[in-house]
């Protein structure tokens, strides 16, 4: 492919003393070729593309209305048109053309770059018509909107450089020094133009490297180097990749090598536990001990107080000290029943194993995992035992080994510690709500729990285990659903509407303890990991062990320049004070390099689109929270987020998506 | 001389092609073409044929020209840009050559230095509608030629017996509304396909010479019909070259297969081009049992 | 957005070789290639070697703002480096030369395009931003970047079997432009005059 050396097309918008380079993505054809174009075709239908890359702003480009005055100065009857984000993004392009083009429409004119043209060519079935010409900006690749530049050209030149682009900044690629045009240190080709040959010599001189640049063998370019081929598989198994069983998500880097390793370990006993009355979607629980009150191992201190709560238990032996508001995780404060171990462990008289699980009916496996304070272990923290009573005929419990955040291995070292109580705790799961069978997803980097568990479940008729190629966000109950039974839950929809249930691994391992032991949930595995912790690892850990012990245990952090969090680094939340209790869904506890980022205006560069699961639009979220515009968040479907955070993480411009999505969400919550 | 003028006067025009060599010297290229091309109207030169880097085209034309033979200059868009394409057409002209053969050219990534950059700044339509321009006196610029412009016999190729022949048409009428003078084909090894082909190119009026490559072998059959665009030996064809096993005999089979494509397609054309990929020697013979 | 691949080992070796060395990887752009396994074996390397100063592994380093907040986090042990070897496309490891303009500042990567960045992330469609959109003359399919040739006037002809003389695997540009014209009936757009290209388009079109 030729790829002629050409001008960037950009201009520059003055944004708060900032420059933000705006990179014209596509021009109107001239009047006389849109006339010609137009001669022999009549009802047509406009598409337009609100372009990319450039200061994001909801008017209608220009180029939109010129084009309609053309038409109508030719007479020609127009039966629609519609203006489109990121046309060329295929998949949500083709659902949106689906019922956009009426009947009566013969021809298709497209504004756009060629990619959307040819988005449109492919899908529309009509003859479509560019109405626009692409323009070329060389090298705006990456973050964009900066003037570095890069033309892709398979032999990096910058080592002899001194770090400036001689394919680039010369006007003619030369690779071997300047081509002695230049007239007072400017090309002869573009007089405004610094010749780069000049800018190399004087870097090369600062860094007193002009021997070795005299020394480097003749330089003959290459052009076989950019091997298409190469280029259009990696294309094309990325856009596989992306589309992987259901729409969008990420590859976040998996960085589990510290502690996946790592065989579980009891964390020592706690001398005091802070037991808070809320670690649950819904009621906090209801305090039924008092200061002074004895208590042992698994005795419940909590009732729940409503239908959509949850009993909370002692997890030691003990004295209640105190019943008071303590720091909590993410509540800023919540009432706590704080209990000194007496060091013994002596359990509770109601701790005592339950029937066999073949003599047990689904209701009373129902009150056993209710009393047993069972909520989702994976952070949502919804009530288990409402789980298990669908409202809607449920056929197939899905087990969700997929642990799909970077960093944490909790799951992982359950499934492989305890996949006898995970296999027990999905069979009172399918014979609850009556499934047909249970499916337990594994993603493709844990081979030896996969191994283990087909294993275990061979003789199983009931049960299968799927592996799943890892993707973010795998583990979100919709994505697991769509990737394994290919069934999309509706909108606002659960599970149950189209017959699924979905549970975490160390929740179904908590339902076994439950029925096999008669033992609450009153501990939990813990993943304490990430690049800053010293000695990260596995441990079991009682609820309401305090953070900041375990870290301490776990040799402390590396330094002080670190983020703590809880739940891992792209759902887990900042724990800015670490004195707070581990409670029921605290499957981790990181510490991580701090982000110094900060947020920069939104270059609209499509990729928070292109990967959000939902397949929601979040740019249009930060700009509507930045305008408190919440009628337009709710118009954009914000409710239907999941807040798994990849439109954040793949943010070029470090903008905080899911903040502003928050805020959005209580906002359009508060308008009802 | 121009050969569409014999076109035009109704002859038979029966041309072949030579390869220049990696090198300067040229005295065993002229002896054969003098030993057996003489009889023939005109003699095609490859440029840097297959993308293998040679000698080149135009100085080759000119060494035959000056043996008083009718060369006609092959160029094509791979190695150079309009400039030196127009350049090169014009320096043709000042020198008496009067043939073209006009090409896009195969990749650089074919042949011998495919770390070179391809240029395909003009492609073979858009060359020979430069050639026209030129004929007219204004260069692709739109700048006036000083003095008298040049004439060329425009020529251009086509595959007939290849996969897709609607499209091969469609792309013939572009070069003919472009200005082609005169068509060369790709081998034809399948005479039925080609007069189905020429059936439909009528509508063109202009000549076309069928193409011949001379199988040598089985082998080579085999080999063009697994790596040669627009070929396809049909395997009775191969299965006959197989027979020819003794050495004496060696090529007779190859020749006599050409030479009964030529007669079958002869009434369906206006002229026959042979590649003989080094077996110059044998065009004399060919000719004669072709009975042309 | 593009493609990076690790230069060869002798090549980062004779960049690196005997000096102390601070290490840039850029995670490109997310979901765009990065060689991750290699660039985590090289560390190892230069740091068995007692040549690695620091560290620093993010992404989007281009954003030269944001790459200014974390580099200066990291200045002493950059200080104590003689080379900073990055592992990025080109335009971060100009944003990294430009910010250290006196320092040694190292490619250690290859880049290649990648077709589609202008949109979002990497697409099965690619355009090569001529300026001079040829699509209504070829029913919609580029034949700038479907032809290995980037002919706008019909195929060259080295198409076997409907598959690029240049790349077996690939179809041949025109001969699906020719398939999809007659699908739409439109075969009459070849009739249009001959195509020349204007490879200055832009600054006119700009205008």
């Amino acid at each position: 492919m030729t790829r002629a050396g050409k001008h960037k097309i950009c201009e520059s918008i003055d944004k708060e003393g900032e420059q933000l380079e705006n990179y014209t993505k596509y021009k109107l054809k001239e009047h006389d070729e849109l006339v010609s174009v137009l001669a022999d075709k009549d009802n047509l239908f406009i598409i337009a593309c609100n372009k990319c890359f450039k200061e994001f702003e909801t008017i209608d480009e220009p180029d939109c209305g010129e084009f309609e005055k053309i038409v109508a100065e030719q007479g020609k009857n127009v039966v629609g048109t519609a203006k489109v984000d990121f046309l060329c993004n295929k998949v949500q392009t083709e659902k949106k053309l689906q019922d956009m083009i009426p009947d009566g429409a013969e021809n298709i004119f497209v504004i756009s770059c060629g990619l959307g043209i040819q988005t449109v060519a492919d899908l529309a079935g009509k003859p479509v018509f560019a109405a626009s010409n692409s323009l070329n900006y060389t090298g705006h690749h990456g973050m964009a909107l900066t003037k570095k530049s890069c033309d892709a050209c398979a032999q990096c030149y910058l080592n002899i450089t001194g770090g400036i682009c001689p394919i680039v900044d010369c006007s003619k690629s030369l690779v071997n020094g300047q081509c002695g045009g230049a007239k007072n240190g400017k090309c002869e080709v573009d007089g405004e133009k610094d010749c780069a040959w000049e800018k190399i010599y004087r870097r090369l001189e600062k860094q007193g490297r002009l021997q070795e640049f005299l020394d480097q063998p003749v330089q003959v370019r290459d052009y076989s180097k950019v091997n298409f081929k190469v280029v259009q598989d990696y294309v094309k198994s990325i856009r596989e990749n992306r589309l992987d069983g259901y729409y969008g998500g990420v590859h976040p880097s998996e960085r589990k090598e510290f502690s996946e390793h790592l065989a579980l370990e009891r964390f020592p006993e706690p001398q005091t536990v802070v037991i808070p009355l809320s670690q649950h979607a819904g009621a906090p629980a209801n305090p039924i001990v008092q200061v002074g009150d004895t208590v042992k191992v698994g005795q419940k201190i909590g009732e729940a107080a409503a239908f959509i709560s949850s009993p909370i238990h002692s997890s030691v032996s003990g004295k209640v000290i105190a019943i008071e508001p303590r720091p909590h995780a993410t509540r800023g404060e919540c009432l706590s029943v704080v209990i000194q171990s007496d060091g013994k462990n002596t359990l509770h008289e109601s701790v005592k194993p339950n029937k066999d699980l073949d003599s047990l009916t689904p209701d009373e496996i129902v009150d056993i995992v209710r009393e047993a304070g069972i909520v989702g272990m994976g952070g949502a923290g919804f009530p288990t035992a409402v789980k298990l009573k669908p409202a809607k005929p449920v056929d197939t419990i899905l087990l969700n080994g997929c642990e799909c955040e970077p960093l944490l291995t909790a799951d992982h070292r359950v499934l492989l510690e305890f996949a006898d109580d995970v296999i027990y705790g999905l069979k009172a799961i399918i014979k609850t709500v009556g499934a047909e069978k249970g499916i337990i997803v594994i993603e493709d980097n844990k081979p030896d729990a996969i191994e283990l568990l087909q294993a275990k479940t061979a003789d199983i008729s009931d049960i299968e285990v799927v592996v799943a190629k890892t993707k973010y966000p795998q583990g979100a109950e919709k994505m697991l659903i769509k990737r394994v039974m290919g069934r999309q839950v509706p909108r606002g929809g659960l599970p149950a509407d189209v017959g699924c249930v979905v549970s975490n691994i160390s929740t179904t391992k908590a339902i076994s303890d439950a029925i096999q032991k008669g033992m609450p949930l009153i501990e939990r595995v813990v993943t304490v990991t990430g690049e800053k912790i010293k000695k990260p690892g596995n441990y079991i850990v009682k609820i309401g062990t305090n953070v900041k012990d375990l870290i301490d245990y776990c040799g402390g952090v590396t330094d002080e320049d670190v983020t703590i969090k809880s739940g891992g680094p792209m759902m887990g939340f900042d724990l800015p004070n670490v004195n707070v209790p581990i409670m029921k869904g605290s499957n981790g506890i990181i510490a991580i390099e701090t982000d110094h980022t900060v947020e920069e205006a939104c270059i609209k560069c499509g990729r928070c689109v292109d990967v959000c699961p939902m397949e929601l639009s979040p740019l249009y979220f930060a700009k509507y929270a930045d305008e408190q515009n919440w009628q337009g968040m709710k118009d954009k479907n914000v409710m239907d987020c999941i807040e798994c955070r990849c439109c954040e993480y793949i943010c070029s411009s470090k903008i905080p998506l899911v903040s502003k999505i928050k805020a959005g969400k209580s906002a359009v919550r508060e308008m009802k | 001389m121009k050969i569409t003028e014999l076109f035009e006067r109704g002859e038979f025009v029966v041309s072949a092609e030579v390869g220049p060599p990696k090198g300067i010297h040229i005295e065993h290229l002229l002896e054969e073409a003098k030993t057996y091309l003489s009889g023939i109207t005109a003699v095609n030169v490859t440029d840097n044929q297959s993308s293998v880097m040679r000698l080149g085209s135009l100085a080759t034309c000119k060494a035959l020209k000056d043996e008083g033979l009718t060369p006609i200059f092959q160029i094509t868009c791979r190695d150079r840009n309009r400039i030196a394409l127009q350049s090169d057409i014009l320096s043709a002209a000042m020198l008496g050559i009067e043939n073209l053969l006009l090409l896009t050219g195969d990749h650089t990534k074919m042949g011998d230095h495919p770390q070179a950059k391809p240029v395909f700044d003009l492609d073979s339509v858009s060359l020979i509608h430069t050639v026209k321009k030129l004929e007219e006196g204004e260069d692709l610029g739109g700048n006036k030629l000083v003095g008298e412009p040049p004439k060329f016999a425009k020529g251009a190729v086509v595959s007939p017996c290849s996969d897709s022949v609607d499209s091969q048409l469609a792309k013939m009428e572009r070069k003919v509304r472009a200005g082609a003078d005169y068509f060369q084909t790709q081998a034809v090894y399948e005479p039925e396909k080609f007069i189905k082909f020429m059936e439909k190119a009528k509508q063109f009026g202009k000549p076309v010479q069928l193409g011949i490559v001379i199988p040598k072998s089985a082998g080579m059959a085999k080999y063009m019909n697994d790596n040669v665009a627009g070929i396809h030996v049909p395997q009775e064809m191969i299965d006959e070259l197989k027979k020819d096993k003794e050495k004496t005999k060696a090529g007779i089979t190859g020749v006599e297969i050409a030479a009964r494509i030529i007669k079958e397609c002869k009434p369906y054309c206006q002229g026959v081009h042979i590649m003989a990929l080094g077996w110059e020697s044998k065009v004399p013979e060919l000719l004669k049992q072709a009975g042309i | 957005m593009l493609i990076t691949q690790l230069k060869s080992k002798e090549t980062i070796a004779s960049l690196v070789d005997g000096k102390k060395v601070f290490v840039i990887n850029c995670h490109g752009c997310k979901e765009v290639h990065f060689p991750e396994k290699e660039a985590v074996e090289l560390e190892k390397e230069l740091a068995a070697d007692g040549k690695l100063t620091g560290v620093i592994t993010t992404d989007y380093i281009c954003n030269p703002d944001n790459m200014k907040l974390r580099l200066e986090k990291h200045m002493s042990e950059i200080e104590a480096a003689d080379v900073v070897l990055v592992l990025s496309c080109g335009v971060g490891v100009q944003t990294i030369a430009e910010y250290f303009e006196e320092k040694k500042v190292c490619a250690a990567c290859d880049t290649y395009p990648l077709p589609g960045y202008q949109g979002v992330t990497p697409l099965e469609y690619d355009c090569d931003q001529c300026g001079e959109c040829y699509l209504n003359l070829t029913g919609g399919i580029c034949p700038i970047t479907a032809c290995s040739k980037s002919l706008v006037n019909g195929q060259c002809g080295g198409s076997k079997n409907g598959k690029c003389e240049v790349d077996g695997d690939m179809e041949c540009g025109w001969e699906r432009i020719y398939r999809r014209l007659a699908q739409l009936g439109r075969l009459d757009v070849l009739k249009c005059p001959t195509q020349i290209r204007n490879f200055a388009t832009d600054d006119e079109v700009s205008k």
